[in-house]
């Protein structure tokens, strides 16, 4: 598999929602090589904060273009300092890593998305992957906490995709949990899925991943964790997994090697520890 | 400091002879940091590397730490990885195939819970053709047993290197940690158990934690803190080290770049390890060695050995001239 170390320069960086920003990057080698689901690892100036390369999936992939495009939102020091790079710079950026999203076998397939706040990312490279397949059926589910940190409904034009929203705060669409909402449609207005991917905060996708074992549905889910190299040098991008041979011995999977993505049954959701994120009003005032 | 007087522009020599071991250029890959080679294949030509320190091994595959392991500081990555690694037999037939393919000197860190895995581990090893040296691990912040326990003491010290050095006659390493009051103790102690090199330093102990949640960051609580961070405290010891032993000192900790690496140089180290620098710049370790050949170049020097343990420590007095005018 090709990997590139690129400059990549930004062309457009445009805010699309609530702290959720849109780069476009002039990356021609890394877009010609990447697919839907990889990631990059980007560096976020020339100094020694951040110090490390932070992972961003791939937004949308142009090839012919040479384009490749980052979705991201501000949780920290990284991204509030990505938020600030002008058109017109440049950022080092190494990629494609990690596995790539499978594409449904069958031509005329029933395909859902559920995506939960900037999880919606590495969809769209997925959507633009499918928009070629009249006959498939493309449903996403859709959530975030509040209305304004939805991408707005224009973005999804041409796409081909019905978008079922939801918020925590009921702000927007269905008032509640993402996975509820997708859960209630599984249960009555949709048949049995042929493809569901998934995106999102790790509680939410371990709901989808116990749907989908229960329901015996293959699922795909982009996973995260801290990483520090970005291509299984390092060993620090860990998940528990399910161990081949005996499931009482600790065994371990990478996201940036084995993954992002992951099969729902090869996680052991029992062990991950969850690290709060910071409260906003902490951050960047 | 000696100038020379060749020509300027005429490559300089980095070569550098560490007891029993030539390098072509004294720059390696640090332990852990780099994979076993083939993960930065893509990114940075290994062959142009002095030398690739592969992650430590153990005699049995081990899993590692649960997650998180991993949290960045200022300047600095605390990680508590937990010596995850495949295996000795696994190393051998998976990993070791890759980096024989390559023209490039390897060096295996090794690493065990007691002293009898390391002798195991080196005399296995001793078996393996393709192997440059040995590094002896004994400065891990990272796991329960072993590792750092062994490093801390002069005495156990000691005996992990006499038990590895009966096993094997590959070249020895012995990697230091700087959590220790008198690093100068321990590696006097290594040095007269038999090691011909001494690396130092590993990660310093360190910790970080969540106060909204009042949760540490790293699963493991506690782990060890490399990169920019701790270059101050890696010049340190190896300036100490280096004024302990007479064997040669791989200085390690914080570099990344040329200017960074003279540094250890000055003070002492006959070569240099990079460690964090790798996943920020896969291509850190050749800047490096470009960079240093530069540094000898517009300094007009024309081995790299000339400039090794230069420091000048007297004081200088600026004024000399005016006080003796003064005393009269
Ligand atoms: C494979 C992969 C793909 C990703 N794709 C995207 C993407 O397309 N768009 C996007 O906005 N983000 C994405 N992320 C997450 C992104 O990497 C983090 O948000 C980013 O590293 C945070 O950097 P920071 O310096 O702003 O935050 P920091 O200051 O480092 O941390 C701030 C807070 O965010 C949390 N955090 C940091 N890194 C992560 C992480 N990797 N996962 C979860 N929480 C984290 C920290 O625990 C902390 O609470 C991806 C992560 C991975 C592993
Ligand atoms: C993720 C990671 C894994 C490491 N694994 C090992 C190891 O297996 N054996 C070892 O001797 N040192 C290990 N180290 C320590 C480094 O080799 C090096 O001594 C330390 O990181 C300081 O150098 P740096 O600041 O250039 O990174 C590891 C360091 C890091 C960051
Ligand atoms: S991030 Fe280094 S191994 Fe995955």
């Amino acid at each position: 598999m090709v990997k590139i170390q690129e400059q990549a320069w930004i062309m457009e960086h445009e805010k699309l929602a609530r702290q959720t920003y849109r780069l476009m990057l002039q990356s021609p080698e890394i877009a010609a090589a990447a697919r839907a689901g990889q990631f990059a690892m980007v560096r976020l100036g020339d100094g020694l904060d951040p110090l490390l390369r932070r992972p961003f999936s791939f937004h949308r992939i142009f090839p012919k273009q040479g384009i490749i495009e980052i979705l991201y939102r501000i949780v920290g020091r990284g991204t509030g300092k990505l938020s600030r790079i002008q058109v017109g710079d440049s950022l080092d950026v190494m990629g494609p890593l990690g596995n790539a999203f499978r594409l449904p076998s069958c031509d005329s397939s029933l395909v859902v998305l559920v995506a939960g706040g900037i999880g919606i990312a590495p969809f769209f490279a997925l959507m633009q992957d499918l928009v070629g397949r009249p006959d498939a059926s493309l449903h996403l589910f859709y959530g975030a906490r509040s209305g304004d940190e939805l991408l707005p409904p224009q973005l999804f034009d041409g796409l081909r995709v019905t978008v079922h929203r939801s918020t925590d705060d009921g702000s927007l669409g269905y008032c509640g949990r993402v996975t509820d909402l997708f859960q209630e449609f599984m249960g009555s207005a949709l048949p049995r899925p042929d493809a569901v991917y998934s995106c999102g905060p790790l509680a939410m996708q371990y709901h989808v991943a116990r749907w989908a074992l229960n329901q015996g549905v293959d699922a795909q889910l982009s996973l995260e964790s801290l990483m520090a190299c970005g291509v299984g040098a390092c060993l620090g991008c860990a998940l528990p997994a399910i161990g081949a041979d005996d499931p009482a011995t600790d065994h371990y999977l990478h996201v940036c090697k084995d993954g992002p993505i992951f099969s729902p049954g090869s996680i052991q959701w029992q062990k991950i520890q969850m690290h709060r994120a910071l409260p906003q009003t902490f951050l960047y005032n | 400091m000696a100038k020379d007087s060749n020509a300027p522009g005429a490559s300089p020599d980095l070569s550098v002879q560490l007891g029993p071991l030539r390098l072509k250029n004294p720059v390696m890959a640090a332990s852990g940091t780099f994979g076993y080679g083939e993960e930065y294949g893509a990114f940075a030509d290994v062959e142009k590397l002095g030398a690739i320190v592969v992650k430590g091994i153990s005699l049995e595959p081990r899993a590692g730490n649960p997650p998180p392991r991993l949290v960045e500081t200022p300047a600095g990555l605390i990680n508590a990885i937990g010596l995850e690694n495949v295996g000795l037999d696994h190393f051998i037939s998976g990993k070791l195939p890759y980096l024989h393919g390559k023209r490039v000197p390897v060096i295996v860190n090794i690493f065990g819970n007691r002293l009898e895995d390391y002798a195991e581990l080196a005399s296995r090893l001793d078996r393996v053709p393709g192997i440059a040296a040995l590094e002896i691990n004994i400065s891990c912040p990272n796991v329960k047993q072993g590792g750092m326990l062994f490093g801390a003491d002069p005495a156990m010290a000691a005996s992990v290197v006499k038990a590895v050095r009966a096993a094997t006659t590959l070249p020895l390493i012995t990697k230091l940690t700087p959590n220790v009051t008198r690093i100068g103790d321990i590696a006097q102690a290594v040095e007269d158990a038999g090691t011909d090199i001494i690396s130092c330093i590993n990660t310093v102990a360190a910790m970080a934690v969540d106060i909204f949640s009042r949760r540490p960051k790293l699963a493991n609580i506690v782990g060890g803190l490399s990169g920019p961070a701790i270059r101050p405290i890696a010049l340190r010891c190896t300036y100490e080290v280096a004024a302990a032993v007479r064997c040669p000192v791989i200085g390690v900790g914080g570099i990344f770049d040329a200017l960074d690496a003279m540094e250890f140089f000055l003070v002492g180290a006959s070569a240099v390890q990079v460690g964090t620098a790798n996943f920020v710049r896969p291509s850190a370790t050749l800047e490096i060695i470009a960079g240093i050949e530069r540094f000898l170049q517009v300094e007009g020097i024309s081995r790299l050995q000339d400039y090794i343990g230069t420091l000048d420590t007297r004081c200088v007095f600026p004024f000399a001239e005016e006080s003796c005018a003064l005393g009269d």
